[in-house]
């Protein structure tokens, strides 16, 4: 049912962004490696990857900043380049570091971004009252950049990348760094954008929040997509539905694995952890139980555990 | 390049930014052509006496003009647009939009020649209640105008350093090595007539010995026809250094 009708949704719905063979290379340094992939007018679609996957890279020449190393990038039917001002006229950016001018007041900030895309002045001001309410910073209006708190800048960045009234919108790590409480008021606003109909394209290195927004995502690791498609199906093909994490040491592998091996879809030992991962966990925690291990979690399997087994759970640098 | 009159917007941002520190500005850009006009016009003035038929101060201050021309002009598209790019990365959220990186480098080069005429400006003023006068009200105009034109010259000399400046003390090189060097050198202070020939030859590569040339010439109302090469050496210098200074910027700005 559910892939009936997301065939049905791609089908009706086109591409809005279409790479093919994407390459970026700074120097010998390989940051984007052939990827292709089409992102649908309309839906939030998340690239995923630890530091130096080549997300941002990615992003960054979608909306026109960073030129194309090889391959071809078609946005809104034009062709990616850092000289298409169209692209960018359409493209809100919520930039990853906080890009704000200091020398200037919340409300200067906007005010000079909307001449930089030629909103007339009436209409500027008219916006500029609307989004300072969505994004709750009113009050906040004639306080300078450095009065703000963390939180209160990404949502100023926020108000930014909407100016221009964007059909896309590109979030490069929105909510790196705030408290819980930010956080889901970011999130609340972008799934209000999404519900208007306007394209969301979201980096990030938290799982739950490509939970949280995405219809699709894919996951990168040193430049190059390993998996792709909507989250929950994700787990479901790569995981399955539940995780059971036992803390045990590497010696006791063969009897765990003889014991409880059978009734899980697949295993992996990471450190002083063995993952074992199921379809349904009952008969596993049964045994579990029986084996008497105390220190053992069970949980629903999520993003994170695909993305861990994809990119590998050790460290990377 | 990818020019546009996005220009002017770039250049907007900067005036609506500029009026937090414009006392300051005015200050800083005062002094030390002020301390020129003192020491060597007023101090040294009183030795020297008349030159050229007319007080001392009447060679100096055109030369003092240009020179505070060249330096704030020199030091907003140094360390001003450094912050701008480095620290605020102000530059990478104006080329995300509409804003082309050659618009915003073209829109910081007019700032930096709009904060020289400030203070060459300023310091007109300060000649003229020290009664020291244009010839008259048209060489003020020619003045100003010439004082925007060798601003847009010292600003993008200023972004082709700026375009490799690893951090702030890359600018001491510039100003130890270039600037300073052509204050003395190029006739701001004295005529350069009495150097050795070598030295004469060196003053005609520095760009601001043209400038000062023009300044006086206009201050005094004394034409000559040298002053068709002057003018053309700065032209030409000026033309190569702009598209110089935003083709190197480009290239530091989009990776």
């Amino acid at each position: 049912m559910e892939s009936a009708i997301m065939s049905l949704r791609q089908s009706i719905m086109k591409p809005i962004i279409t790479a093919r063979k994407l390459c970026k290379k700074y120097g010998k340094f390989k940051a984007v490696d052939r990827i292709s992939f089409e992102i649908m007018e309309g839906e939030c679609f998340g690239f995923l990857g630890p530091n130096g996957a080549g997300k941002t890279s990615t992003v960054r020449m979608i909306h026109c900043v960073s030129p194309l190393t090889s391959g071809t990038l078609t946005v809104q039917d034009t062709a990616a380049h850092v000289d298409n001002r169209t692209i960018k006229q359409h493209t809100g950016v919520i930039p990853q570091e906080i890009t704000l001018d200091n020398d200037l007041t919340v409300s200067e900030n906007l005010r000079v971004f909307a001449h930089f895309f030629d909103i007339p002045g009436q209409e500027a001001g008219k916006r500029i009252a609307e989004l300072l309410k969505f994004v709750e910073l009113e009050k906040k209006r004639d306080s300078r950049i450095d009065q703000l708190s963390t939180g209160m800048k990404r949502r100023l960045l926020i108000a930014r990348a909407l100016l221009n009234k964007p059909r896309i919108i590109i979030a490069d790590e929105p909510t790196t760094g705030l408290d819980p409480q930010a956080r889901h008021l970011i999130w609340q606003r972008l799934r209000q954008l999404k519900s208007q109909g306007v394209t969301l394209i979201l980096t990030t290195q938290y799982m739950e929040e490509a939970q949280q927004l995405c219809d699709r995502i894919v996951i990168m690791h040193q430049g190059r997509i390993l998996k792709g498609g909507v989250p929950m199906r994700l787990i479901a093909e790569e995981i399955g539905r539940e995780v059971t994490e036992i803390r045990a040491g590497a010696d006791q592998d063969e009897k765990l694995l003889a014991a409880l091996g059978p009734l899980a879809s697949g295993h992996e030992r990471v450190g002083d952890t063995l993952y074992f991962y199921c379809g349904d966990g009952r008969p596993l925690m049964k045994k579990v139980l029986e084996l008497d291990l105390p220190d053992t979690v069970h949980r629903p399997a999520s993003l994170e555990d695909v993305f861990l087994k994809l990119t590998g759970r050790s460290l990377i640098e | 390049m990818n020019f546009s009159y996005r220009i002017v917007y770039v250049f907007w941002r900067n005036l609506v930014s500029y009026k937090r520190f414009v006392l300051t500005t005015f200050l800083a850009s005062l002094i030390q052509p002020l301390f020129y006009l003192i020491t060597f016009g007023i101090g040294m003035g009183a030795y020297i006496g008349y030159f050229g038929g007319k007080p001392y101060l009447y060679f100096l201050v055109p030369g003092v003009l240009i020179t505070s021309v060249m330096m704030t002009a020199s030091f907003e598209c140094m360390y001003g647009t450094f912050v701008k790019m480095v620290h605020e990365k102000l530059y990478d959220s104006l080329i995300a939009t509409p804003v082309s990186a050659e618009d915003a480098v073209a829109g910081d080069i007019a700032w930096g020649a709009f904060r020289g005429l400030v203070s060459g400006g300023l310091m007109m003023i300060v000649a003229i209640f020290m009664g020291i006068l244009p010839v008259s009200p048209l060489s003020v105009v020619l003045l100003i105008l010439l004082m925007v034109f060798v601003g847009i010259l010292f600003s993008s000399l200023a972004m082709i350093v700026t375009s490799f400046a690893p951090n702030f003390d890359f600018f001491n090189y510039y100003s130890e090595l270039v600037i300073t060097p052509m204050l003395f050198f190029s006739g701001v202070f004295f005529p350069l007539d009495k150097f050795p020939g070598w030295m004469k030859t060196l003053s005609l590569f520095m760009p601001l010995t043209h400038a000062v040339a023009i300044s006086r010439a206009i201050f005094l109302g004394e034409y000559t026809r040298g002053l068709i090469f002057n003018f053309l050496v700065i032209f030409v210098l000026e033309a190569a250094a702009f598209l110089i200074g935003v083709k190197l910027m480009k290239k530091r700005l989009i990776k």
